[in-house]
Formats: C-alpha cells, sequence, structure tokens
C-alpha cells in the first residue's frame, strides 16, 4: 500500500482548496469556503438563486462523474505519486507571484515575504518548483487569491453562485478569478507572443483542475456519501472556507453560537448574530501566531 | 489481518482506560485532546474494517464530546419546533449519524501526528489548537477543538477545520433539510434514518 495516509487530502483539503490557480475545480468538488456570518445565520444562506445553483449543481456534478472523476482517476492511476507531486508543485510554484502580489495587497507582508523566499527557492533549488524544497523547509504554500484580497479589503461576497462546470463561487469571487486571469504572469508571457502558445493557459488550467480533482476524489466522495443534503454542505464549507482565508488568522475562530445560549434559548437567531465576529477575530488575533505578520 | 487490528485497538483502549484518562483530562482541556487524537489517530486506520471504525468512533465520541449539546446547537432554532418525542429520535440519530461522518472523514488522518499547539479561553468556553503533521512539505492541517467544562471534566462541542466549523455545516445542512421538507423537522429525521440504514450494519 501507498502511504496514502501522509498524502490524502483530509477534511482540510476539501476546505482548502478553494482557489488555486485557475479555479478549474469542478461542480460540487470545489471548493468549499463560506462565510461564518452565513452559515450562523441559518435561515439566510445568502443562496437568492437557489433553484438555479441547485440545477446547475446537478450538471455539475454530471460532469463531475462523467469527465472530471474519470479523468482525476486515470491521472492518479497513469503516474506514479511523486511525479503527481511535483506536477503539483510545479503548478503552485507558479501561482506564487500572484500570491504574492495578493498578499502584499492585503498588507500581509509576512506572507509575501515567504512567498518570495518560496518562489526563488523552488524556482532555482527546487529545479524550476518541480520540488516544494521551500515547502520542506518549514516554509509552506499558502493559498490565496483576488477574492480573498477583496474581502480582506471589507469587500462583502454577495449571494452565493454556482457556475457551471466551475463550481461554488460569488460575484466577489468571479470578479477575482477574472481579473487574476487576465494579471497572471504567466498568462501575458505567453498572449501575443508567438500566437501558437495561446493553449498554454488552457493547458495548466486543465492539468491544475485535473490535479485539484484527483486529490479530493476520496474526501469528496465521503462528503457526498454521507452528507443528507450535499448541495447545502458544500455551499456550507466553501463559504465557511473563504471567510476563514479572508480572517486569515492560522488560528481557527470558534463557531459564532454559543452552545449555552442555545441550548436554553434556541431564539438563537439573534444571540447567534449578536456574538460579533469581529471581536472574536481581534481577540484570537492577539495570540494567535498570525504567522508571519 | 482483521483480528489483529482488534486486538490492537482493544489493546488501545484497555490502555486508554487504565492509564490516565479522566482525571488527568479533567483539569485541562489540552489533555482531552491529546488523549483523544492518540487514541483516534491509532485506532481509526483507513484499512480497520468500516463497521469496526465506526463503532470505535462512537465510543470515543460518546466519551469525548458533548454529544446532546451539540446535536441541539445543530438543529437550531428547530430544537424548539419539535416535539419531545421528537427530540429524543432525533439526538439518538444525530449521535449514529455523526459517528457515521466523522470516523469516516477523521479516518483520513491516520497515521498522522496530532499535536497540541495552544489553548486558549474562548467565548464559548476553551479553544485547543492543534497541528496534525504529515511528513509532506504541505502545510499542516489546523484543526481547533472546542470544549466546554462539563460534570467536572471537558467535553468538546465543535471541531473546526481550517476555519470551518464542522457543527456550523452540519447546522446549515440540517436547517436546508428542513426546510426542503417545508419546514418540518420530521423531514430531517426521516432523512436520517434513511441515511443511517443505507449506510450498512454497525
Amino acid at each position: 500500500m501507498r502511504d496514502r495516509s501522509t498524502r490524502l487530502p483530509p477534511l482540510r483539503l476539501v476546505l482548502a482548496q478553494s482557489l488555486v490557480i485557475i479555479p478549474l475545480i469542478l461542480s460540487g468538488c470545489a471548493t468549499h469556503p463560506q462565510s461564518q456570518q452565513a452559515a450562523v445565520a441559518e435561515e439566510d444562506f445568502h443562496d437568492p438563486i437557489e433553484d438555479v445553483n441547485r440545477k446547475i449543481f446537478d450538471f455539475n456534478q454530471v460532469v463531475d462523474r462523467h469527465v472530471l472523476v474519470p479523468a482525476a482517476k486515470a491521472y492518479r492511476a497513469g503516474l506514479s505519486e511523486p511525479i503527481r507531486d511535483s506536477i503539483h508543485d510545479f503548478l503552485n510554484n507558479l501561482s506564487e507571484p500572484l500570491i504574492f502580489a495578493n498578499d502584499t495587497l492585503q498588507g500581509r507582508l509576512g506572507y509575501a515575504k515567504d512567498s518570495v523566499i518560496r518562489f526563488v527557492l523552488n524556482s532555482t533549488l527546487g529545479m524550476a518548483g518541480l520540488v516544494d524544497l521551500a515547502g520542506r523547509w518549514g516554509i509552506p504554500y499558502r493559498e490565496t487569491d483576488l477574492g480573498i484580497t477583496f474581502g480582506v479589503w471589507g469587500i462583502p461576497e454577495g449571494p452565493y453562485l454556482v457556475i457551471p462546470v466551475l463550481g461554488p463561487s460569488d460575484p466577489r469571487d468571479i470578479a477575482g478569478t477574472g481579473i487574476q486571469a487576465f494579471g497572471d504572469p504567466w498568462n501575458r508571457l505567453v498572449s501575443g507572443e508567438p500566437w501558437t502558445l495561446y493553449w498554454i493557459p488552457y493547458a495548466r488550467s486543465a492539468i491544475a483542475g485535473i490535479d485539484q480533482r484527483a486529490r479530493y476524489l476520496d474526501t469528496l466522495a465521503d462528503i457526498e456519501r454521507t452528507s443528507l443534503d450535499y448541495y447545502a454542505t458544500i455551499r456550507s464549507l466553501y463559504r465557511q472556507r473563504r471567510a476563514a482565508l479572508v480572517r486569515g488568522e492560522r488560528r481557527n475562530l470558534p463557531p459564532p453560537a454559543s452552545f449555552t445560549e442555545n441550548s436554553g434559548a434556541p431564539a438563537s437567531a439573534v444571540s447567534v448574530s449578536g456574538t460579533s465576529p469581529a471581536g472574536v477575530v481581534s481577540a484570537l488575533r492577539d495570540n494567535s501566531e498570525v504567522s508571519a505578520q | 489481518m482483521k483480528r489483529r487490528l482488534v486486538l490492537i485497538g482493544g489493546c488501545t483502549l484497555a490502555l486508554a482506560r487504565v492509564l490516565p484518562a479522566p482525571s488527568a483530562a479533567a483539569a485541562d482541556p489540552a489533555a482531552v485532546i491529546t488523549s483523544l487524537g492518540n487514541e483516534a489517530l491509532k485506532v481509526l486506520g483507513k484499512n480497520v474494517d468500516p463497521n469496526l471504525r465506526v463503532t470505535r468512533f462512537r465510543e470515543l465520541f460518546r466519551k469525548d464530546f458533548d454529544v446532546p449539546g451539540i446535536a441541539r446547537f445543530v438543529l437550531g432554532r428547530y430544537w424548539r419546533l419539535a416535539t419531545p418525542a421528537q427530540q429524543q429520535e432525533y439526538v439518538t440519530l444525530f449521535t449514529d449519524y455523526i459517528a457515521l461522518v466523522y470516523a469516516d472523514r477523521l479516518a483520513e488522518y491516520a497515521g498522522a501526528t496530532l499535536r497540541v499547539t495552544g489553548s486558549r479561553p474562548a467565548p464559548d468556553g476553551e479553544l485547543v489548537s492543534t497541528e496534525i503533521i504529515r511528513t509532506t512539505g504541505e502545510a499542516p492541517a489546523r484543526i481547533d477543538w472546542l470544549l466546554m467544562p462539563q460534570n467536572g471534566t471537558y467535553k468538546i462541542t465543535d471541531v473546526i477545520v481550517d476555519g470551518v466549523s464542522m457543527s456550523v455545516t452540519q447546522r446549515s445542512e440540517f436547517a436546508s433539510v428542513i426546510q426542503r421538507h417545508g419546514g418540518q423537522v420530521q423531514g430531517l429525521i426521516t432523512a436520517l434514518r434513511q441515511k443511517i440504514a443505507s449506510s450498512g450494519p454497525h
């Protein structure tokens, strides 16, 4: 048996995945982030066009089942784990310039610095990014993107949207993804140049999508199998995860609602939203290793 | 093979019972998590027979989690709307359901190392931060555990993975199920019953 346990994307992945270079992720599979507040106000899913979203979600599930999962399985079966890891690390490395830019825009200079170190180290000693040396030496890859940057700036996420093929999103993330694709240095490098290179960004997106899907094969299958309402679960995971990335603290937040209040008087919609997440966040920030910051 | 695993599992549980367990845990929420982590990561291997895994997990879950509290939180405002009979049935079903879900999901961490990195008071109890360390260059998974004092010990009330609260996720899902059943708690109860039944014996 391969040493799967160490490599397998556990729940966190599930969670973690969200954004990547090219959110070519699939259907339900995709991401999970989502806002704590949204989940908290249980009645308000921030999902005004839920009926439409569910239809697209179902469509994405079909695509997932018939295209993405088979592709991901073939990818996993066809390439050995070290090779897949190298591809993954290579793709991550390509995204470091954008991560650096976003960390900087977010004012998270410690992370920005880490990103520079990672990029320089991995691009050179790490053989053009094929080996994540920096990660091994204690500077792990940290995802972020323009949608998160917008969130840090206080721009609200807006309603939950499911995008055909790409999966969970919202207006803020759609804008972020679009602008970011435009500003991606590698995309710019090949655009306009010999037109024969036009396919490169697409190939990169496709591989990134398959890489992501392959990493979450088991996790997402587990979640789908055990969910009562897979759509609702993914929606909650997506929003919470995005919100966590926006908050940016290394430590996690406790759930917004108090169990005590709740168990006694479930008029919790009020008590819940009354628990100001802001206060909690700042409290946590103080002594969390908000890492590098 | 299977039998050996059972033996190992049994020994682990036996040891856990003989050794420090509750008294040490009583004073210190971090100790609760450390001992749970050590037991769970050993006992819930990916290679363990799924039914056995669920059974074991249910034991751990009952011992260390505030099951009724979580069940109530997850039902949110619908708790009050449920009849006492429904409440009772729901809690029973929820316990089975959650063991099923978490045994699976946590099994992915089997073989990794759990390290407590800190502990601090939170608005709803005590928040214990842990890292699940894997051998690759990936950032360690961050799992935070929210505990509340209860009967002289601490019970877990939420598990937060990389900023994502499992209780909140569950609550959002359950609310969605209920809403799609015309606001009837019975709809959720039926769905839970079916899910548990379809997930095989345990």
